[in-house]
């Protein structure tokens, strides 16, 4: 048998001592469960550069194993996004102090998925078993906590739901292996925003697995926020099904960790269903981030939309990979896809994966990708009009960003992510 | 206000500017005139600084100082305004925004305050009125989607509203219908006073009918070869430069 990588076979070895007081252990199921999930890891370990889906995005550096560093711990910062529903999880644990539930709609719940597994309820993880994504089947084993939100048919709230989850240190367990569940009824609309924190300087991996289901009519508004520290890893798959009539609108900001993946599936199942997936990736220095999206098509008449743009500057690199898939009788559908990359360094990178697997033909798609450098004619012509250098860099970089930002819906959260991402640009 | 001695310039390894000499005083128009290839557009873009167009020997002077070491928007905010021959198109940036960004870009640079975006609007509405431009163009992003004629007539826009001490006009005319090359003259020609000075460059002399120049030169091969009055472009018109060159 081949060897493990050192980091999976340090979670092979404290498997044993960990489950006896991760959540939900005096449950049969739940232990079933993460035995299941152990198996499946341990069979699969983390994907080598050989797995077609990871051939961009290199591991070693997590999984050689993470060194603890010598930062100081840092205190919970003010979440900068204003709404009257918090709910706080610091160092992987939901903390009720910082949390702020009481105001919640009647028909809406919100709780913690460690309470939910102490209380023996795993028929939230069903389709489980049979995951064979290594990231997952670790989550599966060592998942210690997430949020469980659920709303019943028809209950609507207007303002969003901030979800943070903030990391404080970087030392002991360092990783971060959150499980949420997002359930919503017919006709329910929900906006939500996840913020990913950690101070820089602290290592950790923070592995978040997002099971969503969406019955006919709902509406999720769905925003993430990743600004983990920069020597973190984060490696976050979600999950959505969306049925006749609902809609997914997923953006991802994404200015954090060191190395970071979002891979995002969507199964469309009904008419009229719509997935819009978009987001921002901005980095610098020696960052590395994958954006891989997975939208399948299984059923005629519905619509996808995604709009992926990314600001590299250094030596960053980005990644984006993805795919539609149309089954055989989904026709009059519509899949879009656009993904676009400024480098404002020679150095930086971007690779590009767009795939289409249609097996349908009455159906609409398209997909686009660019890379490329500020554009130099347009440079010198705002500075000819009496603007400076760096006032007219950041016009440009706006102008590119500005209408990936308008996919967003929800306007507290994109002047929330314009102004992010006006900071970030401060120090281009 | 403008100086030019002995300039060479490189583009690349290829010396383009060959020896300028060119002397501009305050309330004089001068023209450029030359066959396609002679360096006009490389003499605009020295003077406005672009990267990419080396200076390789030779000195100037802008208002008594080394305009060389200045940036463009240096350069811009003290003065010098080079409307372009291929205005650039820049998407997702309002020309509305840029417009007033570069307008209280300049302001600062004198010391003066800025101006709020309704002010400005109301200024930049007269400008419009003036040069007949459709004010919906404001909303659009910069030269996107326009005509040729349109992206002239904006560049004359840009120009009537920053009011600049020295016009650079790189073949403003080319493309622009006699409407058009009319209004654009009109808004030139609404800037000129003793205190300002211009430095047309154009391949025919069409425009020079509207923007009467105090001189004329000739640019063949990086060099000034003849120089002066405004008869001389008629003159241009009538024998063409290969019998210039010839002589």
């Amino acid at each position: 048998m081949k060897n493990l990588t050192p980091l999976a076979q340090t979670y092979l070895d404290r498997f044993d001592a960990a489950r006896r007081s991760l959540p939900g252990h005096a449950s049969p199921a739940v232990t079933a469960l993460r035995e299941s999930g152990l198996a499946r890891f341990k069979a699969l370990d983390f994907p080598g550069r050989k797995v077609e889906e990871w051939r961009f995005t290199n591991l070693s550096p997590l999984t050689k194993g993470i060194e603890a560093m010598e930062a100081p711990a840092t205190s919970l910062p003010v979440a900068e996004f204003k709404t009257p529903h918090v709910m706080t999880f610091i160092n992987g644990r939901f903390s009720h102090a910082n949390s702020a539930l009481g105001e919640l709609p009647k028909g809406l719940t919100l709780t913690s998925f460690a309470s939910e597994l102490d209380a023996g309820n795993s028929t939230l993880l069903e389709s489980d078993a049979e995951d064979s994504r290594a990231v997952v089947a670790l989550n599966t084993a060592f998942m210690e906590d997430g949020f469980v939100l659920t709303a019943a048919e028809n209950t609507t709230l207007d303002t969003s739901i901030l979800i943070r989850f903030v990391s404080l240190d970087g030392t002991a367990d360092n990783a971060r292996h959150m499980r949420n569940i997002i359930r919503l009824g017919k006709n329910a609309t929900v906006t939500l925003l996840e913020e990913h924190a950690g101070a820089d300087g602290h290592a950790y991996f923070a592995n978040p697995v997002t099971d969503i289901a969406l019955e006919e009519g709902a509406r999720l508004n769905h925003y993430k926020f990743q600004a983990e520290s920069n020597t973190a890893f984060h490696l976050a798959t979600t999950d959505c099904e969306v049925p006749a009539g609902a809609h997914y609108e997923n953006f991802s900001l994404s200015t954090g960790a060191r190395l970071s993946r979002n891979e995002i599936t969507t199964r469309i199942t009904g008419d009229k269903a719509l997935s819009s997936l978009n987001g921002a990736y901005l980095i610098r220095g020696h960052q590395h981030c994958d954006t891989t999206t997975i939208t399948r098509h299984l059923v005629p008449e519905n619509e996808s939309k995604q709009v992926y743009k990314g600001i590299l500057d250094d030596d960053a690199q980005g990644v984006f990979q993805g795919k539609i898939q149309i089954v055989p009788d989904a026709q009059k559908v519509s899949g879009d896809q656009l993904s676009r990359a400024l480098l404002l360094s020679d150095r930086a990178s971007v690779a590009v994966k767009p795939e289409l697997e249609i097996h349908a033909d009455d159906v609409k798609c398209s997909h686009g990708a660019s890379s490329g450098e500020l554009d130099e004619d347009a440079l010198f012509y705002l500075q000819s009009r009496g603007i400076d250098g760096k006032t007219a860099r950041k016009m440009l970089i706006d102008a590119f960003l500005a209408d990936v930002l308008d996919e967003i819906t929800d306007e507290a959260v994109r002047s929330f992510f314009a102004a992010i991402t006006a900071r970030w640009m401060e120090e281009v | 206000m403008l100086e030019i001695k002995d300039l060479h310039a490189t583009v690349g390894d290829k010396e383009i500017l060959k020896g300028i000499n060119l002397t501009i005083k305050a309330g004089e128009i001068h023209a450029v005139m030359g066959p396609n290839g002679a360096g006009k557009s490389t003499l605009s873009y020295v003077l406005a600084g672009r990267e990419g167009y080396e200076v390789t020997s030779g000195d100037v002077l802008y208002k008594g100082e080394n305009l060389l070491d200045l940036s463009p928007d240096e350069r811009a905010c003290r003065g010098i305004f080079l409307a372009f021959q291929y205005p650039v198109e820049i998407p997702g940036v309002a020309s509305a925004t840029f417009l007033k960004t570069a307008y209280n870009a300049q302001r600062k640079f004198r010391g003066e305050s800025e101006v709020d975006a309704m002010e400005f609007l109301k200024l930049v509405r007269e400008k419009t009125k003036e040069l007949d431009i459709k004010d919906d163009m404001l909303k659009r992003a910069v030269n996107v989607g326009f005509s040729g004629g349109e992206k002239k007539r904006n560049e004359v826009l840009q120009m009537s509203l920053l009011e600049p001490d020295l016009m650079l006009l790189d073949e403003t005319d080319s493309g622009l219908d006699i409407d058009a090359l009319k209004i654009a003259a009109d808004g030139v020609n609404r800037l000129r006073s003793p205190e300002r000075a211009g430095l047309i460059i154009t391949h025919y002399q069409r425009l020079l009918d509207y923007i009467v120049p105090d001189f004329v030169h000739v640019l063949a091969d990086g060099k000034i070869v003849k120089s002066g009055d405004k008869s001389l472009a008629l003159e241009l018109e009538e024998k063409g430069y290969a019998a210039l060159s010839a002589a």
